[in-house]
C-alpha cells in the first residue's frame, strides 16, 4: 500500500488562477483609478473565493470558548488510551492505584470519553446478552423464537438515566448539605465538593464492571446470576464510596446519602438481571410478581 | 481594448471618489478534455447519461478501493455520500422486521431505526474522533464509514441467500462466521483510512468506537432471520 500523507490530502488545495491554466481569468483594466498606486495599468484578477479547510486547532489553553465551539468540549476528551484504561481499574480494584486518585487525577481532569462510551457499550452489551439470554430461555420450547432489537431502548433508558439523573442528585446533595469545618479559607482541592462533570465521571466508570458481568449473566442458573448481581453490586458500589469518602464526609447527610447511593447501585443491578437475564420462576413468588409489572415484550 | 493610462497627470483631471469605468474581457482557455481532477466547466453540454456514469464511476472506484485498501486518497480526497446512502438503504430495507397478522412487530429493527442507527452512529464516531484532537474533515470520515460499511452488506446479502434454506445449526454458524468476516473487514478498512488521523496514545481510542459501530451494525445482520 503506498503511504500517502494524509496530512497532504487533508491541506488546503491551491485552486487560484495563477496555478491553474484551466479556470476562467477575468482581465480587467480600470480605466480610472483613484488609487495611489504607481502601476501604469491595473489588472485586477478575479479569484473564486478560497475554501477555508476547517480548521482543527489543538485543544485549547485558554477557557474562554464558547459552549458551541468543539473546542469547549475538547478539554474534556483530554485523555490518552492508557489513562482509559488506568481509570477503568480504578473503578474496579482501587488498591491498584494511588490514594489519592480521584482527588489528584479525576477531579483536576474529569473526561466524558469514559462515561459516553462504556454507557454506549453496557447498553449494547446487555441487548446483544439480553437476546441470547431470551433465546437460550425458550430453546426447549416449540415457539420460533425471533430476536427483539427493542431491548436495545429499555437498556438505553434505563442506563442513561442511571448515569445522568443520580450523579445530578448527587451532585446537588453534596453541595448543599456540605459543611465546611475549615474556617481558613485555603480551599484545596480535596476539600472543595466534587464538580458535576468528575461525578459523571466517577459514575460512568464504575459501570465498567457490568460489561463482563452482562456476558456472564447469560448463563441461565438462577442463583448463579443473584451471586452476579450481588458481587458486581457491591464492589462497583465500595468503590464508589470509597472514592467519594473524603467528600461525603463533610456532609450532614452521611449514612443517608452512602446508603441511598449503594441503593440505587444494587437497584440497577438487580433490574437489569430480572429484566433481562432471569428465568422465570413458578416456584417464585418474587420474580413473578416483579415480571408481571414490567411491560410485556412480545416474543 | 481600449483604456486610458492612469498616471499620476489625469489625476486632477478627476475629483478623488470617482470611479471611473471598467472593462475586462472574460475568456475560458479550452485546453484540450480537462483531467478528472479539475474543476469541470462544461458539464452543461453533455448529456445526462454521461454526467450520471462519471458519478456512478465515481462511486463504483470508492467500493472497490474499500475492498482492497491500497491508496486513501479517493475516499478521502473526493468524498461523496452517495456510496452510504445507497448501501444504508438496501441494508434498512432487508433488516427490518416484517409485520405479523396480529399486529405485532417480529422483533427486528424498523427501516427508521437502522437509517437512524447509520447516520447517527457515523456521526457520533465521527465527532468523537474530532474531540479527540484527529485533523479530518466531518464529511470525510463519514464518508469513510459509510463506505466501509460495504463488507458488512455484502455479509447481509448472503446470509439472507443462506436463510432460504430450511436453518440449522451449521448454517447458523455459517452465517455467524460470514458475519464476523464482514465484521473484521469493514473495521479494518476504516482503521486502514481513518487510523493515521489521531495523535498517538489516543489512536486505540478512536478506533474502539469504530469497532463498536461495525459490531452492532453486524449484530443486526446476524440476528436478522426472519425468511
Amino acid at each position: 500500500m503506498t503511504h500517502v500523507n494524509t496530512g497532504d490530502l487533508l491541506n488546503f488545495q491551491d485552486y487560484s488562477p495563477e496555478h491553474n491554466e484551466r479556470s476562467a481569468r477575468i482581465d480587467v483594466e480600470a480605466v480610472h483609478t483613484n488609487q495611489y498606486n504607481t502601476m501604469s495599468t491595473s489588472n485586477y484578477n478575479y479569484e473564486e473565493p478560497t475554501p477555508v479547510e476547517e480548521q482543527e486547532t489543538q485543544p485549547s489553553q485558554t477557557a474562554n470558548h464558547n459552549f458551541w465551539t468543539i473546542e469547549y468540549y475538547q478539554k474534556y476528551f483530554d485523555v490518552q488510551t492508557s489513562e482509559v484504561v488506568e481509570r477503568i481499574i480504578s473503578s474496579v480494584l482501587p488498591q491498584k492505584v494511588s490514594r489519592n486518585y480521584f482527588d489528584e487525577r479525576i477531579k483536576g481532569k474529569p473526561d466524558l470519553y469514559g462515561p459516553i462510551w462504556i454507557s454506549v457499550t453496557l447498553i449494547f452489551t446487555i441487548a446483544v446478552s439480553g437476546n441470547i439470554a431470551n433465546y437460550l430461555q425458550s430453546a426447549n420450547k416449540a415457539v420460533h423464537w425471533r430476536y427483539n432489537y427493542h431491548l436495545v431502548s429499555y437498556a438505553a433508558t434505563a442506563i442513561l438515566c442511571y448515569v445522568w439523573l443520580v450523579p445530578l442528585a448527587l451532585w446537588a446533595a453534596l453541595k448543599w448539605t456540605s459543611t465546611n469545618d475549615n474556617q481558613d479559607e485555603i480551599e484545596t482541592q480535596a476539600s472543595s465538593s466534587p464538580s458535576m462533570i468528575s461525578l459523571f465521571c466517577l459514575y460512568g466508570y464504575s459501570l465498567s464492571i457490568y460489561i463482563p458481568v452482562a456476558v456472564l449473566w447469560t448463563i441461565q442458573v438462577s442463583w448463579l446470576q443473584w451471586l452476579f448481581v450481588l458481587m458486581a453490586a457491591f464492589v462497583s458500589g465500595a468503590v464508589l464510596i470509597f472514592w467519594l469518602l473524603p467528600a461525603l464526609k463533610k456532609s450532614k447527610y452521611f449514612l443517608i446519602l452512602i446508603g441511598s447511593i449503594l441503593a440505587f447501585h444494587f437497584l440497577l443491578a438487580t433490574g437489569f438481571m430480572l429484566y433481562f437475564f432471569h428465568v422465570p420462576d413458578t416456584a417464585s413468588a418474587v420474580a413473578l410478581k416483579v415480571l408481571t409489572t414490567l411491560p410485556a415484550t412480545q416474543l | 481594448m481600449t483604456s486610458f493610462d492612469s498616471k499620476y497627470d489625469v489625476s486632477f483631471m478627476f475629483p478623488a471618489g470617482d470611479v471611473g469605468v471598467v472593462e475586462g474581457e472574460m475568456n475560458i482557455p479550452s485546453r484540450g478534455v480537462p483531467s478528472g481532477d479539475s474543476m469541470e466547466f462544461n458539464t452543461l453540454d453533455e448529456p445526462i447519461k454521461e454526467t450520471f456514469m462519471r458519478d456512478l464511476r465515481a462511486v463504483g472506484n470508492k467500493f472497490y478501493h474499500v475492498l482492497l485498501p491500497r491508496e486513501k486518497s479517493s475516499l478521502l480526497k473526493e468524498w461523496d455520500l452517495w456510496g452510504p446512502l445507497l448501501l444504508c438503504t438496501f441494508m434498512a430495507t432487508v433488516l427490518q422486521g416484517a409485520e405479523e397478522a396480529d399486529n405485532t412487530n417480529d422483533g427486528g429493527p424498523e427501516f427508521a431505526e437502522v437509517f437512524v442507527l447509520v447516520w447517527i452512529g457515523a456521526a457520533i464516531v465521527t465527532l468523537n474522533s474530532k474531540l479527540l484532537g484527529g485533523n479530518i474533515s466531518f464529511f470525510q470520515s463519514v464518508c469513510v464509514l459509510g463506505y466501509c460499511l460495504f463488507p458488512i452488506a455484502l455479509s447481509l446479502i448472503v446470509c439472507r441467500l443462506i436463510l432460504f434454506a430450511t436453518q440449522n445449526s451449521f448454517l447458523f454458524f455459517l452465517r455467524l462466521t460470514i458475519t464476523m468476516v464482514g465484521f473484521a473487514w469493514a473495521t479494518f478498512a476504516a482503521t486502514k483510512f481513518l487510523g493515521d488521523s489521531q495523535p498517538e496514545g489516543k489512536k486505540a481510542l478512536a478506533v474502539f468506537p469504530i469497532c463498536l459501530f461495525y459490531f452492532i451494525l453486524s449484530w443486526l445482520v446476524v440476528s436478522h432471520s426472519n425468511i
